[in-house]
């Protein structure tokens, strides 16, 4: 019984620091995005809340939270507000899957810093990803407004193309793990001494495509596509309600899917690699931090990585971005699957 | 005849290395590391160049009017001159230049001694456009826009100006800017050099 509310504790302790993290650190990014964003046109962006604006995101919230709440006169309600919680739901749940770092000891307890280690870690954490077209589908639905349905639509479809595509990037990493479960696939990265991008970057280059179309970003941002549909399916949302929704799309799914990107391919907690020989670590005086600390580093980088070319690139049209997704990066993904097949014996060893 | 320019097509490997999409990252990387060009506005302020055209404003009689015209138009307009105030000789040439004239509200006082002097000068900037014709009708170098161009206020009222405001704005302007170099002509060669020099006779 003792054992069973511990366990019990220790998971409602990782559940709060998981939802802490993942909507804290989402909520800053807006100020991460902002700066970069700021700092690339050769502004400062916000600089008057706090140092350097560092209260701004606190500033927005306050704002956005005692809003008027508007709702579209024709509109449903019931599917306006469902929508909501499906954006929202499945990409904080997501982290439920994200390994941070090694089993750590406490108190003679070993703790995996990871919520559920399922077996079927990667296959979740897509299922839980294409629902995401559910949310953007009735909220362009529910708003009974043509730049929200033609926003949402548009966003289904390229959602729709690129979970094939991506699915079948990650199917590389995973024919060389040998496994389904974040944590397992981490562990087999280092027992291999080797980052799967070292031998996918294929796979990667189709993956990070994938993620920029599916949390909307630039060059695939065609569901906000400011100029032609106002905001896209977000448009009938007010206050506290429209700001979750480019949280979740902007930041917490990139967040998660660059957590994934780094489970994937580069090794997720383990430090830099030299392939099939070793790694080498730079951080070693962190002592037991270290792992964490280039976690998140990883996770770090590769999403200033995306907001640096959120900052660069123009938008696709809609046609084109469908057609790379089925004519070039599907094909890409099942060739790299191919060659994943012939050279994995030489990795397994 | 329409020229058609085309950019030269990337070849393969151009395309499966994204060497675009690397040229274009380099560039916004390093425009990152450069220095931010932001004036933070509230708090710094760029000062206008001396012709800017903002507030307008009367001078003050100070000993450095334009001479002979201003002997010439207080005698005309039988003016009393009193240094420390407006420069006005209450000739009304603004009031006729301007595109809006209701804006002006110009009166004379008549003194015992049979000699005028400036007694109402409002302006409402509520319908000026700040074209500056008024400025240049000003025989007596006394109207003149000064840097100041900050105009927001809480009421319409605020947006008249009395001769009081008018004359403290030129005193204002007498103090910082007067003196100072008028440097739009004199910097600029080019500039210079297209307005005196070209062929162009006009019949």
């Amino acid at each position: 019984m003792m054992e069973i509310a511990i366990n019990l504790l220790i998971i409602l302790i990782k559940i709060l620091v998981i939802l802490a993290i993942a909507l804290g650190i989402g909520a800053y990014l807006t100020l991460v995005e902002r700066k970069v964003a700021a700092h690339i046109q050769r502004r400062p962006g916000p600089m008057v809340v706090g140092w350097h604006g560092l209260l701004q995101p606190i500033a927005d919230g306050v704002k956005l939270i005692t809003k008027e709440d508007l709702f579209p006169r024709y509109g449903n309600r019931f599917l306006y507000n469902l929508a909501l919680i499906m954006a929202l739901v499945p990409a904080v749940l997501v982290f439920a899957v994200v390994p941070f770092g090694p089993p750590i000891e406490i108190g003679g307890r070993e703790i995996k810093p990871i919520l559920t280690d399922v077996n079927v870690g990667i296959l979740l954490v897509f299922g839980l990803g294409s629902l995401a077209v559910y949310a953007i589908a009735l909220a362009g639905w529910a708003s009974n407004s043509k730049y929200a349905l033609i926003g949402s639509m548009r966003k289904a479809g390229i959602i729709i193309s690129y979970e094939v595509a991506i699915t079948f990037a990650v199917m590389g990493p995973l024919m060389l793990a040998g496994t389904l479960s974040t944590f397992e696939i981490v562990q087999a990265q280092i027992d291999q001494k080797l980052w799967y991008f070292w031998v996918q970057p294929v796979a990667f280059v189709v993956y990070m495509f994938s993620l920029l179309a599916e949390t909307g970003r630039v060059p695939f941002d065609i569901q906000e596509a400011e100029a032609e549909l106002v905001t896209g399916f977000t448009v009938e949302y007010g206050g506290i309600k429209f700001g979750l929704f480019p949280l979740v799309e902007w930041y917490v799914e990139v967040l998660t899917l660059s957590a994934i990107a780094v489970v994937l391919f580069f090794g997720g907690w383990s430090p830099i690699n030299i392939p099939f020989l070793g790694f080498v670590d730079p951080l070693f005086f962190l002592g037991p931090f270290a792992p964490f600390v280039w976690f998140v580093l990883k996770v770090a980088l590769l999403l200033l990585f995306v907001l640096w070319l959120h900052w660069t690139l123009p938008r696709y049209r809609i046609d084109q971005i469908t057609a790379i997704a089925w004519k070039v990066m599907l094909p890409l993904a099942l060739l790299n699957l191919v060659i994943t097949a012939v050279i994995a014996p030489l990795i397994w060893r | 005849m329409v020229k058609r320019v085309f950019q030269r097509p990337l070849n393969i490997i151009e395309r499966i290395l994204f060497i675009d999409f690397i040229k274009g990252l380099t560039v916004t990387l390093k425009q990152a590391f450069r220095r931010t060009i932001t004036t933070h506005y509230p708090y710094e302020k760029l000062t206008p160049p001396k012709r800017f055209r903002g507030f307008l404003g009367h001078k003050v009689i100070d000993g450095r009017e334009p001479q002979p015209a201003f002997n010439e138009w207080v005698e005309r307009m039988k003016i009393e001159v009193r240094p420390g105030s407006s420069r006005c000789v209450v000739c009304l040439l603004c009031k006729r230049a301007c595109p809006v004239p209701q804006l002006f509200e110009i009166e004379a006082e008549k003194l015992p001694n049979g000699k005028r002097v400036i007694g109402v000068f409002n302006m409402n900037l509520m319908l000026c456009t700040f074209c500056g014709l008024c400025v240049d009708a000003c025989p007596v170098d006394c109207l003149f826009n000064s840097d100041i161009h900050e105009t927001a206020s809480y009421s319409r009222k605020d947006a008249i100006l009395d001769l009081k405001a008018l004359e403290e704005i030129g005193r204002d302007w007498q103090r910082r800017r007067e003196k100072e170099e008028d440097k739009i002509w004199s910097d600029d060669e080019q500039r210079q050099k297209l307005w005196y020099e070209n062929d162009v006779s006009i019949r």
